[in-house]
């Protein structure tokens, strides 16, 4: 895997790949006559911003330079998703680059526990170790798909990966601090960003507060995918809480804290709520936390043209929230009917995704394919998710559908 | 002659009440709102550099949506609910022509 601390080589395999297809090709007027649609759509590509310039560009939409997700055509199928491919959502620009300069010192302040301290990450990694995969989804990938167009990014399927992080599990902390402090109901992370001056700290402060009990799986970590935790994705240090959705996955944290309370930052009091339509978001209507079942296809992709007819291998991912999955159905008749598909690939814990392809043989046509899983509780993966004012957590089945022609 | 004296004239006019509504608009947009726009967006036009809200050069925001944002709010930002309403759209109307979203 190509290292997102090395932007000389990905440099390198960029070009080379424009090289490859600039032969490829041929000539500039027989690329015009085979692809108009292609380079019609080209020129509203934006590039990637600075801080994630070793990403694959091809592999990515840039909707602003804080929120870009990973085309549904570059998951792949090898279950994890590359850093290098893997979706961004910033609340507030990164911290400087420096900080991942001794990511060793970087400190985290640890409260609500007996013995509160500070701790750096050198002396974090003296404390244990667990390493697990988790989807990290945006609360608001699919936002694209409510009826209602909510405000916001218009994400499709991309804000979403599957990733493996190394780290020190927060109850192991927590135990080596004496233990959670009494009447604590919350565990609140809150990120390093720089605020910017002349602003009320608490209406951009990226700060979030889980119900305690999401701290018995939850890790300290700084690894993902077997390297350093990339600046851009909260490295030197990033709280996991497996199940939740991206927002609560604070990246550079810099105080874990067990709370009485929900912190009363803008981010967790007014936003992130699931108020209907045309309301405003406050502490009365449910948290974005923990992320529902969900699944959908990812091949063959309408984006990606028509599909040959003859056997096609419909794939796709499933994600069973904080339960694992245990079935992953398809329709190719826009839900009329189902067929389980098979579950292919290593199972990696309940918070990792599944991937899924069911084998079938399709006749030149139209079919609305969609996919619907259940996880280990039971809970089948809604038809159609309530739409809400910040269009959050969408993982209907049937706005999941995809349109696709067999040629 | 004189219709063309008249033309020039409303032409003028036209123009110079043009200028006028954005310069209105872009002092509440500099420094005229509490907290000001500038501190979390950037535009080119205003010198404005903010990164915590969209980029409004890249968003293009057309004048209803600016307006409709600073009446009610929208994700991490507040409704200005102290600006009158020819404020907001003294705002709106120039962000959305300093961005091209008007013209």
């Amino acid at each position: 895997m190509k290292s997102p601390t090395d932007p000389g080589r990905r440099r390198l395999l960029t070009s080379g790949s424009a090289a490859l297809a600039a032969a490829g090709i041929g000539s500039v007027t027989r690329a015009v006559a085979q692809t108009p649609a292609a380079l019609a759509a080209a020129p509203q590509a934006k590039p990637l911003p600075a801080y994630v310039s070793w990403k694959d560009a091809g592999s990515m939409i840039v909707h602003t330079p804080t929120t870009i997700e990973t085309k549904r055509t570059a998951f792949g199928t090898s279950l994890i998703t590359p850093a290098d491919r893997l979706y961004i959502r910033n609340n507030l620009p990164a911290p400087d680059v420096s900080i991942v300069a001794n990511r060793d010192a970087w400190t985290v302040a640890v409260d609500g526990v007996r013995k509160p301290r500070n701790l750096t990450v050198a002396e974090l990694k003296t404390l244990g170790l667990d390493t697990l995969a988790t989807v990290l989804q945006c609360s608001g990938n699919g936002r694209s798909y409510f009826p209602s167009k909510p405000s916001g990014t218009k994400w499709t399927v991309g804000a979403a990966g599957c990733v493996i992080w190394s780290g020190v599990p927060v109850r192991v902390v927590a135990e080596a601090l004496g233990g959670v402090a009494g009447g604590m109901q919350f565990m609140t992370g809150t990120g390093g960003e720089t605020l910017p001056a002349g602003i009320d700290p608490k209406t951009v402060i990226v700060e979030r507060s889980v119900p305690l009990k999401a701290m018995e799986d939850a890790l300290l970590a700084w690894e993902m995918n077997g390297e350093p935790v990339p600046h851009a994705h909260g490295g030197p240090l990033r709280l996991i809480v497996p199940g939740y959705s991206g927002v609560n996955n604070i990246k550079y944290i810099k105080r874990l804290a067990f709370t009485a309370s929900e912190t009363d930052a803008a981010i967790q009091r007014t936003n992130y709520r699931m108020s209907p339509p045309g309301t405003k978001g406050s502490p009365s209507f449910p948290a974005v936390w923990e992320m529902d079942a969900k699944s959908w296809i990812n091949s063959p992709a309408p984006e990606a043209g028509p599909a040959r007819a003859g056997w096609v291998q419909v794939t796709g991912v499933a994600l069973g929230g904080v339960n694992a999955v245990r079935r992953v159905e398809v329709s190719l008749d826009g839900g009329k009917s189902w067929r389980d598909a098979s579950l292919v690939g290593p199972n990696l814990g309940r918070y990792a995704w599944r991937q899924f392809v069911l084998q079938t043989q399709l006749k030149p046509g139209t079919y609305v394919m969609a996919s619907r899983v259940t996880d280990s509780q039971g809970n089948v993966q809604v038809e159609t998710s309530p739409d809400n004012a910040g269009g959050y957590l969408n993982s209907g089945w049937r706005s999941h559908a995809v349109t696709v022609v067999v040629a | 002659m004189r219709l063309r004296c008249a033309v020039l004239l409303i032409a003028f006019l036209a123009g110079h009440a043009h200028a006028a509504d954005d310069s209105v608009g872009k002092q509440l947009f500099t420094k005229g709102t509490t907290p000001h726009c500038a501190i979390c967006h950037t535009l080119q036009d205003a010198g404005a550099a903010g990164q915590v809200g969209p980029s409004l050069d890249e968003l293009k925001p057309d004048a209803e949506r600016v307006a409709k944002a600073i009446r009610n709010g929208i994700s991490q930002m507040p409704a200005f609910s102290d600006l009158t309403e020819q404020q907001v759209q003294a705002i709106a109307q120039y962000v959305a022509r300093a961005t091209g979203a008007a013209k």
